[in-house]
């Protein structure tokens, strides 16, 4: 045993110096040999680190110690997964059969070595599918960005869809029954094959499950970028074969695509409300700055000289419209009469013809007109009525004038 | 205060494709069943609909019923959005080809404009490419240097809609809902004219033809 240790310890040395050179192979697949002595390659050949496929080939890396790499770096390239379960099923009963005969037989020492052994073997299994599907969610959730183009991505999709129904079959084939019989009544067995390895391959079984929905969703987008950049270059190539070529007037149909039937922008911004006493303070606000800015950019304005010529001044008529000499004659025959007489009566006799409403505002506009001496002389009243239902409202009928 | 309903409304009657990067609250209230039962009554009176496209990932208002006038607008509309068409594929194309991305561009995507400029300049073949689309009526560049062409370019491609700067002092753009739209469009003449679009591609893919 020490013997082995120590090749180990030798084995691990070599490792560690002649890292650059592991390296190099596990990155590029293949050694430079030129770049490093004989003598180490030469080691690592005789540790069974590097090989020679073939006399004429570079050296290459073992694939255990490329696995050992690409495990412990969480490398997303490695694609390949070594999951024989049926082979590690048979293993573990073998040895569970090795344990239960050598408890019965009472060689407890020799047993305990088995249940190492086959503990070593379940944890094994457990991490080996851990780390499948690990795998299989990185390049999931790098979108297997280690290839560049969809094509590519699209095969490397298909390879882990292949791969995880694999694992499933792989894990249907586990029957915990078959495990429970080998297991028997011993509790440490029963541990070991039931319990871990059950409860590791229901999550695993999981997990699965979902990574498969994952990769079929990322097919699908795969595909809809493939199909999105052929439909682009087809387009460009019909372009370019059948320069005037228009799609119909999909308008006319009598259903039109509602892709086509986008009605154009409707709204306007709205306007202010000056008779608004809860905008007041921000419409002042929004006044002042306006004003300020108004000053601010005001241009100069110089005088000009400009030219006139005098002459004489045209004379300036008012003519009174007759609307206005219609109220004043009805003015005057109140005087005349010294009676009270409706705006409206006399508006009948006399068979005027203006608006009724006109007529109205321009008598009591006239009224109002009035110096306030001459507006002694005269008495106005409404006839009207308030608004049924909104109060501060009176509407105006006709218009008593009289004399006081 | 306007309301959510309120402001997404007025947004549909602007014109408004609302999408998630657009304006992500508006369309999360959109994709609510109960919330467009809430909107719908003030639209129909308009004589206009929700209307959506590319899988819900796009919203729009579109009319309801199509009189003389509707259709007078759309026929119009529609010679638009077609003689658009082509600038807009060659410039999605050469966004792929310039940012070695074998992803067209969609929603969400993001642009660095320093970047593809660097690209471009650097290759006289996309040089080219940029001067022809930016001279298409859409884009209107009369610039003769390919800075100015870009900008303007890209500018436009904001005003329409397509693309989106959410930081004013950072020069990355984001591809709208609005692009998902226009492959809805493409798809929807593929399809309706039958001119099999990819078909044609593939065809040249193979034939080793250079796109």
């Amino acid at each position: 045993m020490s013997q082995i240790i120590e090749e180990g310890k030798r084995l691990l040395n070599a490792l560690a110096r002649h890292g650059d050179i592991i390296m190099q192979a596990y990155a590029n697949g293949t050694v430079t040999e030129r770049q490093f002595p004989a003598n180490a390659l030469e080691q690592l050949v005789r540790l069974g680190v590097l090989w020679r496929p073939d006399a004429s080939q570079p050296l290459r890396l073992k694939a255990v110690v490329r696995n050992l790499l690409e495990g412990s770096l969480q490398d997303e390239r490695n694609r390949v997964m070594s999951t024989n379960v049926v082979a590690a099923l048979s293993g573990l009963t073998t040895l569970a059969e090795h344990y239960k005969e050598s408890l019965l037989a009472q060689r407890f020492a020799e047993s305990q070595s088995y249940l190492n052994e086959l503990t070593e073997h379940v944890y094994q299994l457990s991490e080996a599918l851990g780390n499948s599907i690990r795998v299989l969610f990185s390049r999931i959730n790098d979108e297997f960005g280690y290839v560049s183009s969809v094509e590519a991505k699209i095969r490397e999709n298909q390879l882990a869809q292949e791969q995880v129904s694999e694992l499933l079959n792989q894990l249907e084939c586990f029957q915990f029954d078959q495990l429970s019989q080998v297991a028997g009544n011993y509790s440490e067995l029963r541990h070991l094959l039931v319990v871990t390895l059950q409860r590791r391959f229901a999550k695993a079984a999981q997990e699965l499950s979902v990574v498969q929905a994952r990769l079929l969703a990322l097919l699908g987008r795969f595909r809809e970028f493939q199909g999105r950049t052929r439909l682009l270059k087809g387009y460009l190539l019909h372009q370019e074969q059948h320069p005037d070529f228009a799609p119909r007037q999909y308008i006319n149909m009598t259903q039109p695509p509602a892709l086509f039937t986008q009605a154009p922008p409707l709204l306007a911004e709205a306007k202010a409300d000056v008779f608004n006493t809860e905008h007041e303070n921000v419409l002042a606000l929004i006044a002042v700055s306006v004003g300020a800015h108004k000053v601010r950019v005001k241009p100069k304005t110089t005088a000009v000289a400009q030219k006139f010529t005098l002459e004489e001044a045209s004379s300036v008529t008012l003519n009174d419209s007759e609307i206005k000499v219609a109220v004043e004659a009805y003015f005057e025959r109140v005087i005349d009469s010294g009676q009270t007489l409706s705006a409206l009566t006399y508006f009948d006799e006399k068979q005027l013809d203006f608006d009724k409403e006109v007529w109205l505002y321009q008598v009591i506009g006239e009224y109002d007109g009035l110096t306030s001496t001459d507006k002694a002389f005269f008495a106005l009243e409404w006839e009207g009525q308030t608004d049924p239902v909104f109060t501060g409202n009176y509407y105006i009928e006709d218009i008593l004038l009289g004399l006081r | 205060m306007l309301s959510e309903a309120g402001r997404v409304l007025s947004r549909l009657l602007e014109g408004a494709y609302i999408c998630q990067v657009s304006d992500e609250e508006g369309w999360r209230f959109l994709k609510q069943r109960e919330n467009q039962n809430q909107i719908k009554p003030h639209l129909d009176v308009l004589n206009r609909q929700l209307s959506t496209a590319a899988d819900g990932s796009v919203f729009y208002a579109s009319y309801i019923s199509i009189g003389e006038e509707e259709r007078k607008h759309l026929t119009a509309q529609f010679a638009e959005t077609t003689s658009q068409l082509m600038p807009l594929v060659e410039w999605l194309v050469l966004v792929q080809q310039a940012t070695q991305s074998d992803v067209p561009l969609a929603m969400g995507s993001a642009i660095r404009l320093s970047e593809l400029q660097q690209i471009i300049e650097d290759t006289p073949a996309f040089r080219e490419t940029l001067e022809k689309i930016a001279r298409y009526r859409l884009f209107g560049s009369t610039s003769v240097n390919m800075d100015g062409q870009l900008k303007q370019v890209f500018k436009r491609l904001t005003d329409l809609g397509y693309l989106l700067k959410p930081n004013s002092e950072k020069q990355i753009y984001l591809a709208t809902g609005k692009i998902e739209y226009l492959y809805e469009v493409i798809k929807f003449i593929d399809e309706t004219e039958g001119l099999g679009l990819a078909e044609q591609a593939e065809a040249a893919i193979a034939q080793g033809s250079l796109l």
